[in-house]
C-alpha cells in the first residue's frame, strides 16, 4: 500500500509492442524487484508510486500497463482516454519494436485527444547491450536514432534496464516533472470529467497557483 | 645584486608553488587524460603560459627546483637588517619549512639562540629606551627639578642595576614603566607642593594625606582623568612584582601609585554620578509621552516587528512545523480508517473504473448493432439481451443449496474451491491466490491471542473488507478483458458463472466482516457503546463492498451480452 498523502495524481500509461519489458519497468519502479520471467499482461495492470517533484509536491503516479499483445488492442485502445502522460516503450534489442512507436504514438494521441500527453521514449533492457549472453541478444536501435526519432517529435528520451534498474527512476520522474509543469504554466488543469490529473487527499479545493514554477529536467542518456 | 636578486625571487614565489607541481602532475598523468582533450588543453595552455614565465626565471638563476628557491628565501633575509627580515619570513612561511625559520633567527641575533641572559638584557634595554621619550616629554613640560632628579635616579638605578640579575631586571622595568607613567600624570597637574612631599617623604609618603591636600584641584582638572584612568590598570601588577628588594624605590612607588589609585577612583566615580544623573534626565525626556519608548523604537527601527528575535522566529517555526505534523498525522489517520480511499489504495478504483471504460464501449458496440440491423431482428437482439440481464440477476437468498464443507480442508482452501466450482464454465482461467491469500491472513489475525485495542480491529477490518472487495472488483474486470478477447463465447454459462462468482464473493464478504465483528465482541468491552459503533460500521462497509461487487457484476453485464449478439 503506498502512502496516502499525495498533492496530484497522474494517470500515466506504458504502451509498446509485447515482451519489451513494460511490466519489469514498472515492477522494478514500485517494487526494486526484477522478475526474469512474467505472465503477459491480460488487458491492463496497476501500479502506483508516489514520487517527489522539485518543489517537493508529492505525485501519486497510477499506471496503466497495458498488454503489448495484439489479441488485447481493442480493449487496450479504451483506457488512453484518461491519461495525462505516455510511455512508449521499445526494447532496444529488437528493431521491430522501435519502428512500431509511430503507431503507438499516432494511436495514443488519437484516443487521448483532445489532451495532449507527455510522451517519453523509453528503451529497455539496455543490460542486454554488448553483453555476449545465451540469448544472443544485441543492440538492434541505437541510442543516436532513438534520440534523434524522439526530438523530431518532441519527446523525451531514456535508455533503461529493469535488470539493474538504470534510469527507471528517471523515465518516470521526467515524465512527472514535465506535466507538473505544464500544471504549473496552466497548460494542464483539473478537470471534471477527466482523470488524467485529480488532486490528492492533501489538496481537496483544486491547485495551488502560489507554487513556483519549477525547472525542467534534462534528460540524461548518450 | 640584492635588487634583481629579490625581483627573481618575487616572480618566482608567485610562479612556483602550484603550477610547478601543476605541470608536474600534468606531465605525469596527460597519458591518463587524454580522451579529455578540449578541457585539458584549455588547462594545459594556461599552465603553459605560467610554466613559461617560471621557466624564464629559473633560467636566469641558472638552476630549477625547490631547493634553489629555499635558498633564495634565505639570501634576502640574511642580507637584510633583522626587523625586515621577520616580514619577509612571514610572508613566506607557508614555503619555508621550520628549520628555515630557526636559521633565519640565529642569524637575525649575533649571539647565540640558548643564551637567556643576553638576550633577556636586549629586551630590557630597549624597554628602558621607549621609557625615556615619555620622560623627556614631561621635563619639557614642565622642567621640575626635583622630579627630573629622582626619575634620574630611577633610571641610574636601574640600568646599573641590570646586572643584579634575571628577576630583579623585570620587575624595576616595570616599577619604573609604572612610575613614569605615573609621574606623567602628577607633573601635569600637580602642584610645585607635591614634589616637595615626594622629596622628603621618600620611604613612607601618606597617600590619603596627599589625595585630601590636592583634592579641590584635581576635580577641576577633569581633562587628565582619561589619562589617570590608565595608570590603575597597571597598580596591581606593579603591587605584586614589588616584592621590596628594590630597596626604597617600592615604598616611593607604592605610595605613588596607591595616591593616583585613590585620585582616579573618586574622579570615576564623581563622573560616573554625573553620567548616571545625565542619562536618567534624558530617559526621562524621551519618555516623555512614549511610554516604553514604542513609538521612538519603531522611528529607529529597532521595533521587535522590524528586528525579530532569533529564538522567538525559531519557536514559532517549530509551532508552525508541529502543528503542520499534527495535521499530516490527522489526515493520514483520517484516510487510514476511511473506506474508499484504502479501496482506492488497493486498486479496486481503478479496477472498477477500468472496467467502466470497457463496460461503455462495449454498450455502445452494441447500441450500433442494434440500430444497424432490421426491425424485426431488433426485436430479437433485444430480448436476447434481456434474458442475458435477466440471468445475471442475483438469486434469492437461500442457503439450503450449499454443501456444508467437509472437515480436512480449511476455510482459504474451501474458499478457493468455491469460487473455482461456481467459475469453471466460464472457460477462463481466473487468479483467485490473491483473495484466498487475503482470507488466511485475516484468519490469522483474528484467531491470534496477541493483544491488539479495539480501535486497531477495527481498522484492520475496514482494510481487510476494502482489500477483500478491491480483489473481487478486479476478478470481474479481468473476467470482461478475458470474455471480450474470447474467441468461443457461450454467453448462458458465462452469465451463470459469474453470477454464481458474485455470490459465493458477496458471502465471503459477510464473512469477513462476521470474522472481525467477532473478534471485537470478544474483547472486554470498556466502551460498548464505541464497541458497538465500530461493530456497526463494519456491517455498513461490508454492505458497501457488496455493492461495489454488484456494481462490478452488473458492469460487466455488456460484455457478456455482446458474446450473444
Amino acid at each position: 500500500m503506498v502512502d496516502p498523502i499525495f498533492d496530484y495524481q497522474f494517470r500515466l500509461i506504458l504502451i509498446g509492442d509485447s515482451t519489451v519489458g513494460k511490466s519489469s519497468l514498472l515492477k522494478y519502479f514500485t517494487d526494486g524487484k526484477f522478475a526474469e520471467l512474467s505472465d503477459p499482461t491480460v488487458g491492463v495492470d496497476f501500479f502506483a508510486r508516489i514520487i517527489e517533484v522539485q518543489d517537493g509536491t508529492r505525485i501519486k503516479l497510477q499506471l496503466w500497463d497495458t498488454a503489448g499483445q495484439e489479441r488485447f488492442r481493442s480493449i487496450t485502445k479504451s483506457y488512453y482516454r484518461n491519461s495525462v502522460g505516455a510511455l512508449l516503450v521499445y526494447d532496444v534489442c529488437n528493431r521491430s519494436s522501435f519502428e512500431h512507436i509511430p503507431l503507438w504514438m499516432m494511436e495514443a494521441k488519437r484516443h487521448i485527444e483532445p489532451h495532449r500527453p507527455v510522451f517519453a521514449l523509453v528503451g529497455c533492457k539496455i543490460d542486454l547491450v554488448g553483453t555476449d549472453n545465451k540469448s544472443g541478444a544485441r543492440r538492434e536501435v541505437s541510442c543516436e536514432e532513438a534520440r534523434m526519432f524522439a526530438e523530431e517529435n518532441g519527446l523525451h528520451h531514456v535508455e533503461t534496464s529493469a535488470k539493474t534498474g538504470l534510469n527507471v527512476e528517471e523515465a518516470f520522474v521526467l515524465v512527472a516533472q514535465e506535466v507538473y509543469n505544464r500544471i504549473q504554466t496552466g497548460e494542464y488543469k483539473v478537470e471534471n470529467g477527466w482523470d488524467g490529473i485529480k488532486t490528492g487527499f492533501n489538496r481537496p479545493n483544486g491547485m495551488d497557483f502560489n507554487l513556483l514554477e519549477a525547472e525542467t529536467v534534462q534528460s540524461t542518456c548518450c | 645584486m640584492p635588487t634583481s636578486d629579490s625581483e627573481d625571487f618575487e616572480s618566482a614565489d608567485e610562479g612556483h608553488g602550484s603550477p610547478v607541481k601543476k605541470e608536474r602532475k600534468k606531465r605525469l598523468s596527460s597519458s591518463n587524460y587524454s580522451d579529455n582533450a578540449l578541457e585539458t588543453d584549455q588547462k594545459s595552455h594556461n599552465t603553459q603560459n605560467l610554466t613559461n614565465s617560471l621557466n624564464k626565471s629559473v633560467e636566469k638563476e641558472g638552476t630549477d627546483g625547490w631547493d634553489d628557491f629555499e635558498i633564495d628565501e634565505n639570501e634576502p633575509v640574511s642580507l637584510n637588517v633583522p626587523p625586515s627580515a621577520t616580514k619577509v619570513e612571514k610572508k613566506d612561511t607557508k614555503v619555508t619549512n621550520e628549520e628555515t625559520m630557526i636559521k633565519e633567527s640565529k642569524k637575525s641575533q649575533d649571539t647565540g639562540w640558548d643564551d637567556f641572559d643576553d638576550w633577556g638584557d636586549d629586551e630590557y634595554c630597549s624597554n628602558i629606551q621607549k621609557t625615556e621619550p615619555h620622560k623627556t616629554q614631561s621635563h619639557s613640560l614642565q622642567p621640575d627639578p626635583d622630579i627630573k632628579a629622582v626619575t634620574d635616579r630611577l633610571a641610574a638605578a636601574s640600568t646599573g642595576g641590570s646586572s643584579a640579575g634575571w628577576g630583579w631586571g623585570w620587575s624595576v622595568d616595570s616599577l619604573l614603566s609604572t612610575a613614569t607613567a605615573g609621574f606623567t600624570n602628577i607633573t601635569s597637574q600637580v602642584s610645585q607642593g607635591i614634589s616637595t612631599v615626594l622629596e622628603t617623604s621618600i620611604g613612607a609618603p601618606d597617600p590619603e594625606e596627599l589625595a585630601r591636600r590636592n583634592i579641590k584641584e584635581r576635580e577641576d582638572e577633569s581633562k587628565t582623568s582619561k589619562e589617570e584612568s590608565l595608570t590603575p590598570k597597571e597598580v596591581p601588577e606593579n603591587k605584586e612584582k614589588d616584592n621590596g628588594e628594590a630597596f626604597q624605590f617600592g615604598s616611593l612607588l607604592s605610595g605613588v601609585t596607591k595616591f593616583v589609585e585613590t585620585t582616579s577612583t573618586k574622579v570615576i566615580s564623581g563622573g560616573l554620578d554625573t553620567l548616571e544623573t545625565i542619562g536618567k534626565k534624558t530617559m526621562a525626556v524621551l519618555e516623555d509621552g512614549d511610554p516604553g519608548l514604542a513609538k521612538k523604537r519603531a522611528l529607529l527601527g529597532l521595533g521587535t516587528g522590524d528586528k525579530p528575535v532569533l529564538s522567538q522566529v525559531l519557536r514559532e517555526a517549530k509551532a508552525k512545523a508541529d502543528e503542520e505534523d499534527k495535521i499530516k498525522e490527522e489526515k493520514r489517520e483520517a484516510k487510514e480508517v476511511h473506506y474508499e480511499n484504502l479501496f482506492d489504495d488497493f486498486e479496486g478504483l481503478v479496477h472498477l473504473e477500468a472496467l467502466e471504460m470497457l463496460s461503455k464501449q462495449v454498450s455502445m458496440r452494441i447500441e450500433e448493432r442494434l440500430s444497424g440491423v432490421a426491425s424485426e431482428k431488433r426485436q430479437d437482439m433485444k430480448e436476447t439481451l434481456q434474458q442475458v440481464a435477466e440471468l445475471c440477476e442475483m438469486p434469492e437468498e437461500d442457503d439450503d443449496d450449499e454443501e456444508p464443507p467437509s472437515e480436512d480442508m480449511s476455510k482459504p482452501d474451501v474458499l478457493h474451491e468455491r469460487l473455482q466450482t461456481a467459475t469453471q464454465d466460464l472457460g477462463l482461467k481466473l487468479q483467485f491466490q490473491p483473495l484466498v491469500k487475503q482470507y488466511k491472513e485475516v484468519l490469522d489475525y483474528v484467531t491470534s491471542d496477541s493483544e491488539a485495542t479495539v480501535k486497531a480491529i477495527y481498522k484492520r477490518a475496514v482494510s481487510g473488507l476494502a482489500q477483500a472487495t478491491a480483489l473481487s472488483v478486479e476478478q470481474y474486470h479481468k473476467a470482461a478483458e478475458m470474455l471480450l478477447v474470447k474467441t468461443r463465447r457461450s454467453t448462458a454459462d458465462e452469465a451463470d458463472a459469474l453470477t454464481q462468482m458474485t455470490v459465493v464473493l458477496t458471502k465471503h464478504i459477510s464473512e469477513l466482516a462476521t470474522l472481525f465483528t467477532e473478534k471485537l465482541n470478544s474483547l472486554p468491552a470498556d466502551n460498548k457503546a464505541q464497541t458497538n459503533n465500530y461493530i456497526t460500521n463494519i456491517f455498513l462497509e461490508a454492505g458497501n463492498s457488496s455493492t461495489y461487487i454488484q456494481n462490478a457484476f452488473q458492469l460487466a453485464l455488456p460484455i457478456l451480452q455482446i458474446g450473444a449478439v
